[in-house]
């Protein structure tokens, strides 16, 4: 058992050496100038010297080896993603913190609601396959899973905000609302409420494809027959034997998805201006800013391997095969 | 039991509900514009630091903050003025004396004076030729070499002397800080580093109180400024990445404002009788270059470099159907270098401008030299290749996108006058890298659809073929001594018809040898609710080098 974690382990910051590495080398044969991109505001006739100054300031006239790598690496060892010349001087690591909480309201939070309804609904669904409920949950789920969650966003901004005028369409908070006061936290959640929808709706219909295709494999195997043959409750039967052998793919799924709450949800940022990671990603890959996208790259492929961790040893509890 | 314990479940339900609305209701999410005499706008923008030294993204807001010391808002309106009351320029046009408002204050109550000024252009100038030059913002050494000394008569009068007849003192968009607050940055700080958090002390007539990168920032009225606090409660200015919440801010009565709306969002407000609409002339311009390139970046034909293949292509680009189809009438259509926002200089070319006639850009490519000998519908070069040209493309912010319909409209003309063209859309930093100067890695492409926008000084009018911008502002890299001879004497010009002459001349030259046709010159689409706020204006709501009108506007 030990010996497993400890290959898991290994493998874990194995993975995360590599992806230190490779955001170094892929951002810089992205092509494109950061020193000009800086420049990109400007409303006068940008001079060449003006470009090489942008450079120096940002250390972008170093040669690209040794002198950058060796500060690159050498610096995230130390735990220092340095300063984003996007934001002008300001530390990586402090921008990332900034975003994080938007994102992990957001995304989390819909996680956490799709997981809820969609395993529900996914494993009722497939506990009375070929019901009428289970006609109509899987046709709304695929409906859900295969609309873009932007449009959907899209189309609740026109209906709920446009239309009725019930919740805000756009940003994190209001103007001038004291942050942290009980008000700025209502008016927090008032705002999120769309976006959170926008996420949720199609994670939904993803968590009720698997689980119900999950569920319905399991309902059909030889032990269930003789369950039912022993004489068991439905409620016996589904808890005690369909839905543990039912949740090893959920769980993947689930913990793939959790591995991506820190990356935001790019699109559902961009039409509800959601102040998270997804937006600043963006922001940093149009600047070419280097050192901000390594450190959020770096953060993701953390969670990416946390999370996958998570599942490696969940299914060592879920599965005593996999202990062996 | 489980009645009674349902119905407690309901009434503590009931109680959170209950409680929960009043604030729901008062939220300022939901709040009306007009309830608080709060000014809420709204543009495309990414502004990223309120310091003016580092930064070219934060001109909106730092505007509405601070003021240059003449700018040219001022010089063009009357009631505009800026840090500067009035100016003069002795007969010798080199000794700019300036008076200052008198009795002037910063928002935090110290006054505003002379010194100020002068302390700003001195902490700019001083830093020339250091490691840290403060080179590389909004407020900037560009054009201060050709300073001789900054004075302060008094607090009431700073004097600028200049080594040449030269508009800077009066054109420069530096924007003025309070001495108070910025002696102690060091140039390293002031250049990168120092972020000049909000609350900000300033003279103009709206104060940064709050900024929230990428969401908004909120300004409060100045109770000092010069001409008396503003009517308006506040504003808050929204920052998007896309017109889309813009107009659906404004549809959804939470903007009063919005500007950088998409032309089917600006129609669709049109039709609503609560708005109004308007247009903004600006110094863009979007144009068609040709690569001129010689050598290493050439591209894939050397016609690109011949004058003649250029000014055949010229007859094969219909602007005025550009402007009607792709932007749907909200530009003008291209023709020189001098934009018609620059109402001073600008000129039609009436008597050598191109018109629309393929089959006439097809006798002048066969004139030139480039026939299809062979039959196949396409021209060979004057070495007898076919050649298909790369026409490159893309954005270069989120304000200067250029239509699909531009590009897939002068693609459509090449190929019907036997030239075929491949599009590439590139996002904006490979468009910068491909269009950078061969020596830094630019260059092998033929053909570029760009947007570009500077000031409407007669030094940035020119600057497209500017030879000291290759590769930066000027993507053609095409050169010409005598224009450049030209922008040099504008330089040290200070006379408006003397200049209006020279950028005509200037114009004429790069015109007749086309590295670059003009495609058109945009408008800013703008839409401002009717039902709370006075004082707008006409046409053109919102000025694009200035805080106007915002200063001004009242409740109703």
């Amino acid at each position: 058992m030990s010996r497993r974690i400890g290959g898991i382990l290994i493998r874990a910051v194995m993975t995360l050496l590599m992806v230190a590495t490779l955001n170094f080398v892929l951002f810089r044969v992205i092509p494109g100038d950061p020193a000009s991109l800086l420049l990109g505001g400007a409303r006068i006739s940008v001079t060449a010297e003006q470009i090489e100054a942008q450079r120096q300031t940002w250390g972008l006239d170093k040669p690209l080896f040794p002198d950058q790598v060796i500060d690159y690496l050498s610096a995230t060892l130390r735990g220092d993603f340095g300063f984003s010349f996007k934001f002008r001087g300001k530390h990586v690591a402090d921008l990332i913190l900034e975003r994080l909480p938007a994102t992990i309201a957001l995304v989390g939070l819909a996680q956490v609601i799709a997981v809820l309804c969609g395993v529900m609904l996914g494993v009722y669904a497939g506990w009375r396959r070929g019901g009428a409920v289970d006609h109509v949950t899987t046709g709304i789920s695929l409906a859900l899973y295969s609309t873009p969650s932007f449009w959907l966003g899209m189309l609740l901004v026109v209906v709920f905000s446009t239309a009725l005028r019930w919740l805000p369409g756009y940003g994190a908070s209001s103007p001038g609302v004291i942050v942290g006061s009980f008000a700025w936290l209502l008016d927090y959640l008032w705002h999120l409420a769309l976006p959170v929808l926008a996420v949720a709706l199609g994670l939904i219909g993803q968590y009720v494809v698997v689980a119900r295709a999950a569920m319905s494999d399991v309902v059909t195997e030889d032990y269930m027959v003789t369950a039912r043959a022993k004489g068991l409750t439905n409620r016996q039967m589904l808890m005690g034997h369909a839905f543990r052998n039912a949740m090893l793919p959920i769980v993947t799924l689930v913990s793939l998805n959790l591995g991506y709450v820190v990356a935001g949800a790019i699109t559902v940022e961009a039409v509800f201006a959601w102040p998270g990671i997804g937006g600043l990603t963006v922001e940093a890959l149009n600047a070419r800013d280097y050192p901000l996208l390594q450190g959020i790259f770096l953060l993701l492929g953390v969670s990416i391997v946390i999370a996958n961790l998570m599942a490696d040893l969940i299914y060592g509890v879920l599965d005593p095969r996999v202990k062996q | 039991m489980d009645k009674w314990q349902l119905g407690r479940r309901a009434a503590l339900k009931a109680m959170l509900i209950g409680s929960a609305t009043p604030w729901i209701i008062s939220s300022k999410a939901l709040a009306s514009s007009c309830g608080d005499h709060i000014v809420r706008l709204a543009a495309i923008a990414a502004p990223d630091t309120m310091n003016p030294f580092a930064t070219w993204s934060s001109f909106w807001p730092t505007v509405f903050t601070y003021d240059t010391l003449v700018g040219p808002e001022a010089q063009r309106h009357a009631d505009r003025k800026g840090y500067a009351k009035e100016w003069s320029v002795s007969d010798d046009n080199l000794t700019w004396t300036f008076k200052i408002w008198p009795g002037m204050k910063w928002s935090d109550g110290h006054p505003a004076t002379a010194k100020d000024a002068a302390f700003t252009y001195n902490f700019l100038r001083d830093s020339i030729g250091k490691p840290d030059e403060l080179n590389v913002g909004y407020n900037n050494t560009d054009g201060m070499d050709v300073i001789e000394s900054i004075k302060v008569v008094d607090d009431e009068t700073l004097q600028i002397v200049t080594k040449l007849p030269s508009l800077w003192p009066v054109n420069n968009f530096n924007l003025i800080v309070p001495e108070h607050i910025w002696r102690d940055v060091s140039y390293a700080e002031a250049r990168s580093t120092f972020r000049n958090d909000a609350p900000l002390v300033g003279t103009g007539p709206m104060i940064i109180s709050e900024f929230q990168q990428g969401q908004f920032a909120r300004l409060t009225p100045n109770s000092h400024f010069r001409t008396g606090k503003p009517k308006t409660a506040g504003m808050v200015f929204r920052f998007f990445d896309t017109a889309d919440p813009i107009a659906q801010g404004l549809k959804s009565g939470d903007l009063d404002y919005g500007v950088s709306l998409t032309a089917a969002q600006w129609t669709d407000l049109s039709k609503d009788p609560a708005f109004v609409v308007g247009e903004s002339l600006t110094p863009q311009w979007n144009y068609l270059a040709f690569n001129t390139v010689s050598g290493k970046g050439e591209g894939s034909t050397k016609a690109l470099q011949d004058p003649a293949f250029r000014d055949a292509i010229g007859y094969a680009i219909d602007q005025k159907a550009i402007v009607d189809r792709a932007m749907r009438g909200h530009a003008d259509p291209g023709v020189g270098l001098v934009v018609p926002m620059a109402a001073n200089y600008y000129s039609d070319l009436s008597d050598i401008r191109r018109h629309f006639d393929l089959a006439e850009a097809g006798r002048r490519l066969d004139a030139a030299g480039y026939r299809d000998t062979n039959g196949d519908g396409i021209r060979e070069d004057k070495e007898g290749n076919s050649f298909q040209l790369e026409l490159i493309t893309g954005t270069t912010s989120g304000t200067l996108e250029i239509p699909i319909a531009v590009v897939q409209l002068v693609a459509g003309w090449l190929g019907q006058i036997g030239i075929p063209v491949s599009v590439t859309q590139l996002d904006s930093g490979a468009l910068s890298a491909r269009t950078a100067a061969p020596a830094n890695g630019g260059g092998g492409w033929d053909l570029l659809v760009r947007a570009n926008w500077l000031s409407g000084s007669p030094h940035d009018l020119l600057s497209l073929g500017s030879g000291k911008l290759v590769g930066t502002t000027n993507k053609s890299q095409w050169t010409n001594d005598k224009f450049d001879k030209i922008l040099s004497e504008i330089d040290v010009t200070i006379d408006v018809n003397k200049i209006r002459e020279l950028l005509d001349q200037a114009s004429r030259i790069i015109y007749m040898e086309a590295p670059y046709i003009m495609l058109c010159y945009p408008f800013v689409l703008e839409a401002r609710r009717k039902d709370c706020f006075v004082g707008w204006g006409e046409k053109g709501i919102m000025s694009m080098e200035g805080y106007f009108p915002f200063d001004r506007l009242r409740p109703i």
